[in-house]
C-alpha cells in the first residue's frame, strides 16, 4: 500500500509584481500556462494523470472549479480529474503534500500540484447588504416581494467591496502582524535589509547560472522574475521608508514580499511510476505537517511552522543538523530572521510543547537560490515554486541530502514539509 | 414569584418609555420602584439574532451569546426605570459596568421569560448608581443572570460614596484594532432597539458632552466578547467597566490574556495606551 511519492520536477511562469505584464491574465490564464509548460517539459500532452490539485487566495466566485478549468484548457486528457484546495499563502505547498498522500496511499500514481495568484485581477464583490437584498430578492415568489427587497437598497451599500488583506478576526493586516512580532523579538533593520539583498543576490546569481531554465516556461513576454534587482544592495534598502510597524518601523517595500502576480506547478508520481515513464526523479517527499497558534490571543501571526517543524522532526528522530539545505519562505525579511530566532529559543519551543529548541542552522544553506522577496510572492503559488526548486538543489547535492520546508500562512497557520534526495 | 411582579403581556416597546425618560426628573433624590417587571414565553427571532451577531461579530449559532440576552432584556430596564415611582431617567444615565452570568447555553429556539427590577441604589461622587438585576429563566430553570449599573449624574442617595477611582491602567500593545465606522451606531440601535439619540445625533451627543456621537457601551462589549468566542465555554461569567466612551467614527485596539482559566481582556485607544473597556471572563462550573 505504502509507495515512495516523488517530486519528477516542476514549471512556473515567471513572477510579476502586481498590474505588470501580467495585468490582464486571470488566475485561469496564469494557472493553464504553468500546465501546459509542464505537460511540454515531460511529454505528458493528452495523458491522464491521477488528479490534479491546485488553488488560489484571491479567487472569483466563478472560478469555484479552477483547477479543472485549467485542466480542460491545457493539453492534460481532458478525463483527468482536478480539485481546488486553499490554505492561504500555504496552498502550494498543502497541494503537494495531497497529492504525495494519495501517491504514497496507492489511491494515484501520478499528480500535479500547483497554486496561482493574481493581485492584478482580484475579484471585486458586492458589499453584504446589498448580496443579502439581492438573495431575498431572488428567492421572492411575487414581483411585490421582490419589489420590497429592491426598495431597501442604498446607495451606501452599492460601493463595491475589494477582497481585504486583514486578519478577519483582529483587523491587522499580515504587515502590521509582522511588525509587532518584528518589534518583541527585537529583529533589526539591518537584519532585514541583509536578508532581503541576500535573496536578490542569490535570485540573480541562480538566474545566471541557468538554474531555472529546467524549472520556468516565459510568459506574455516575460522570461525571468520581474520582481528580482540584481543590483540591490543593503545601502539602498536603507533608503526606503518604513510601511509596517509606524515611522520607527523597520519593515519597508524592500524587505517586504510585493503584491505579485503568478502560477507554479509540480509534477509528483510513485517512484515506480517515473521509473517506467522514464521521468527524472529528483527527491521524495519524507513528511509535512501543518500547525496554527491562536493570533486572536496574541501569539505571533507568522509563527504557525515552527510547531509544525518541531513535532515533525522530532516524528522522524531528525534535527536540524540533519538537513543539507533549508527553504523558509520569505513573506517579510523579518519573518524568516524571527523564525531562525524561535527555533533556537528553548522557552519559545517548550511554551509550544516541544522538547525543547530546535537549533541553529548554517546561514549558507538557507534560501540558497533566493526566495520570495526576491522572486515575488503570487500567494498559492509560492509553494509549488518552492518544492521543484528545493527537490533540485537537492538531487544535485546527492542521494540522501535531506531539505526542509518552512512556510507561514494566513490565519496564524504553517506548513511544513522534508524532502529527501533519492 | 414575588408579590410585586408585574407580569406585561409583551415586550414594551422602547419609543414611549425613552422619551419619557428624556424629561428630567424634578426630584433629585434617586429613588426606584420596588417590582419585577417580567415577559413570558418570549420568542426569539431567528433573523433578528442573525443581524445582532452580524452587528456585533459574534457566529451565528444555535447557542446565543450572553450579550443578546442583555439585549432582550433590556426594554425592561427602561420599563422599570421609566415608571412614575422612578426619579432616575435612564436616557441621562451612564452605563458604567456590567456582570452577567451565562449558566448553561442557551438556544435561540427556546422560549424565556425575562425578570428585571432595579435596585441598590447607592452613593456615588458624581451622584447615584443603581443596578439593574435582570434573569431570565426556560421553564422554571435560571438560565442567565445581569447586573447593569448605571450611574445618574446629579442625584443624590443616602450615605457616604466610596472612593470610585478605577484600577490603575498599564498600557498594552493591541494585538487587534477595530475601525468603527459611524455607522455601528446605527446598526445596532436597529439590533438592540435602544433608541438613545447620544449614539447617533451629534446634538444630542454634544448635549451630553461629547464631541461626536459615541457607540453603545454593550456593542464595545458584545465586539470584544466575540473576539473571545472560540474559548468561551458553555458556561461563563463576564463583566466590564466601561471606562471611556468610544467616539464615532473612530479605531479602537484590543488585547487579551489568558491565565488560570481567567480570560482578561481590554478594549483601548488604537495605540494601547488608554482604556475605553476592561472585561473579565471567567468559567462557570
Amino acid at each position: 500500500m505504502s509507495h515512495n511519492a516523488v517530486v519528477i520536477g516542476g514549471n512556473r511562469i515567471p513572477f510579476a509584481k502586481s498590474n505588470g505584464p501580467y495585468a490582464d491574465a486571470s488566475n485561469h490564464d496564469m494557472l493553464t500556462a504553468a500546465l501546459d509548460g509542464l505537460v511540454a517539459r515531460y511529454g505528458l500532452s493528452g495523458a491522464r494523470m491521477g488528479e490534479v490539485a491546485a488553488g488560489a487566495v484571491l479567487k472569483h466566485p466563478s472560478d469555484f472549479n479552477l483547477t479543472r478549468e485549467a485542466v480542460l484548457s491545457s493539453a492534460l486528457a481532458a478525463n483527468t480529474p482536478a480539485c481546488d484546495l486553499q490554505q492561504a499563502c500555504g496552498t502550494g505547498l498543502e497541494t503537494t503534500v495531497y497529492i504525495a498522500n494519495k501517491i504514497a496511499l496507492g489511491q494515484i500514481d501520478s499528480g500535479i500540484s500547483g497554486g496561482v495568484d493574481s493581485t492584478s485581477d482580484a475579484p471585486i464583490t458586492v458589499s453584504d447588504p446589498l448580496r443579502r437584498i439581492l438573495l431575498k430578492a431572488s428567492a421572492a415568489r411575487s414581483a411585490a416581494d421582490r419589489m420590497k427587497a429592491f426598495a431597501q437598497v442604498r446607495p451606501r451599500h452599492l460601493a463595491p467591496k475589494a477582497p481585504s488583506v486583514t486578519e478577519p478576526r483582529t483587523g491587522l493586516s499580515m504587515g502590521e502582524h509582522q511588525a509587532l512580532t518584528t518589534e518583541a523579538w527585537g529583529i533589526t533593520r539591518e537584519e532585514q535589509d541583509t536578508i532581503a539583498e541576500a535573496s536578490h543576490h542569490k535570485l540573480a546569481q541562480a538566474w545566471e547560472d541557468g538554474f531555472f531554465d529546467d524549472l520556468v516556461t516565459p510568459y506574455l513576454g516575460v522570461a525571468r522574475d520581474a520582481i528580482l534587482r540584481p543590483d540591490t544592495s543593503v545601502e539602498k534598502l536603507a533608503k526606503l521608508k518604513p510601511v509596517f510597524g509606524g515611522p520607527q518601523g523597520t519593515m519597508t517595500a524592500g524587505n517586504s514580499t510585493a503584491l505579485s502576480d503568478g502560477a507554479a506547478t509540480v509534477l509528483l508520481a510513485s517512484e515506480e511510476w517515473a521509473k517506467e515513464h522514464n521521468q527524472p526523479i529528483l527527491a521524495r517527499i519524507v513528511d509535512a505537517e501543518v500547525a496554527a497558534v491562536d493570533h486572536p490571543g496574541g501569539a505571533d501571526l507568522l509563527l504557525g511552522p515552527v510547531a509544525a517543524a518541531g513535532r515533525m522532526l522530532a516524528r522522524q528522530g531528525l534535527t536540524l543538523d540533519d538537513f543539507a539545505l533549508v527553504e523558509i519562505h520569505e513573506a517579510f525579511a523579518s519573518t524568516v530572521a524571527t523564525t531562525l530566532k524561535a527555533w533556537n529559543d528553548e522557552d519559545y519551543c517548550r511554551g509550544l510543547g516541544l522538547d525543547g529548541a530546535l537549533g541553529t542552522i548554517d546561514p549558507s544553506i538557507l534560501n540558497v537560490t533566493g526566495s520570495s522577496l526576491a522572486a515575488g510572492h503570487p500567494f498559492a503559488a509560492t509553494g509549488a515554486r518552492i518544492v521543484p526548486t528545493l527537490a533540485k538543489l537537492l538531487q544535485e547535492r546527492g542521494p540522501g541530502s535531506r531539505g526542509l520546508i518552512s512556510m507561514c500562512a494566513a490565519g496564524g497557520q504553517g506548513v511544513v514539509a522534508i524532502l529527501e534526495a533519492v | 414569584m414575588p408579590a410585586d411582579t408585574i407580569v406585561l403581556e409583551s415586550m414594551p416597546s422602547m419609543g414611549g418609555a425613552a422619551a419619557r425618560s428624556l424629561v428630567p426628573s424634578r426630584d433629585k433624590r434617586a429613588r426606584v420602584p420596588s417590582s419585577t417587571f417580567e415577559v413570558r414565553d418570549l420568542v426569539q427571532e431567528t433573523a433578528r439574532l442573525a443581524d445582532y451577531a452580524r452587528v456585533c461579530g459574534f457566529t451565528l449559532r444555535d447557542t446565543v451569546p450572553a450579550t443578546w440576552l442583555h439585549v432582550l432584556a433590556f426594554p425592561l430596564h427602561i420599563q422599570a426605570l421609566g415608571s412614575q415611582d422612578s426619579t432616575i431617567r435612564l436616557m441621562g444615565a451612564v452605563h458604567v459596568a456590567n456582570r452577567m452570568t451565562m449558566l448553561r447555553p442557551v438556544s435561540v429556539s427556546e422560549r424565556l421569560t425575562i425578570g428585571v427590577r432595579a435596585d441598590n441604589v447607592r452613593p456615588h461622587r458624581r451622584g447615584a448608581l443603581v443596578d439593574l438585576v435582570a434573569d431570565i429563566r426556560s421553564g422554571d430553570e435560571t438560565v442567565w443572570d445581569g447586573v447593569s449599573t448605571y450611574l445618574a449624574s446629579g442625584m443624590t442617595a443616602p450615605g457616604d460614596a466610596p472612593d470610585g477611582s478605577h484600577e490603575p491602567f498599564e498600557a498594552v500593545t493591541p494585538h487587534a484594532r477595530w475601525r468603527v465606522p459611524a455607522r455601528t451606531a446605527k446598526d445596532y440601535r436597529r439590533v438592540s432597539g435602544d433608541p438613545n439619540p447620544i449614539h447617533t445625533n451629534r446634538l444630542a451627543a454634544k448635549a451630553f458632552g461629547f464631541p461626536r456621537p459615541i457607540v453603545h457601551g454593550m456593542w464595545t462589549h458584545a465586539r470584544a466578547l466575540a473576539a473571545l468566542e472560540g474559548s468561551l465555554g458553555s458556561s461563563y461569567s463576564v463583566g466590564v467597566d466601561f471606562v471611556k466612551p468610544v467616539l464615532l467614527p473612530g479605531t479602537i485596539g484590543f488585547s487579551s490574556s489568558h491565565e488560570d482559566g481567567v480570560t482578561t481582556a481590554d478594549v483601548t485607544t488604537k495605540d494601547g495606551t488608554k482604556p475605553h473597556l476592561r472585561m473579565r471572563v471567567e468559567a462557570v462550573s
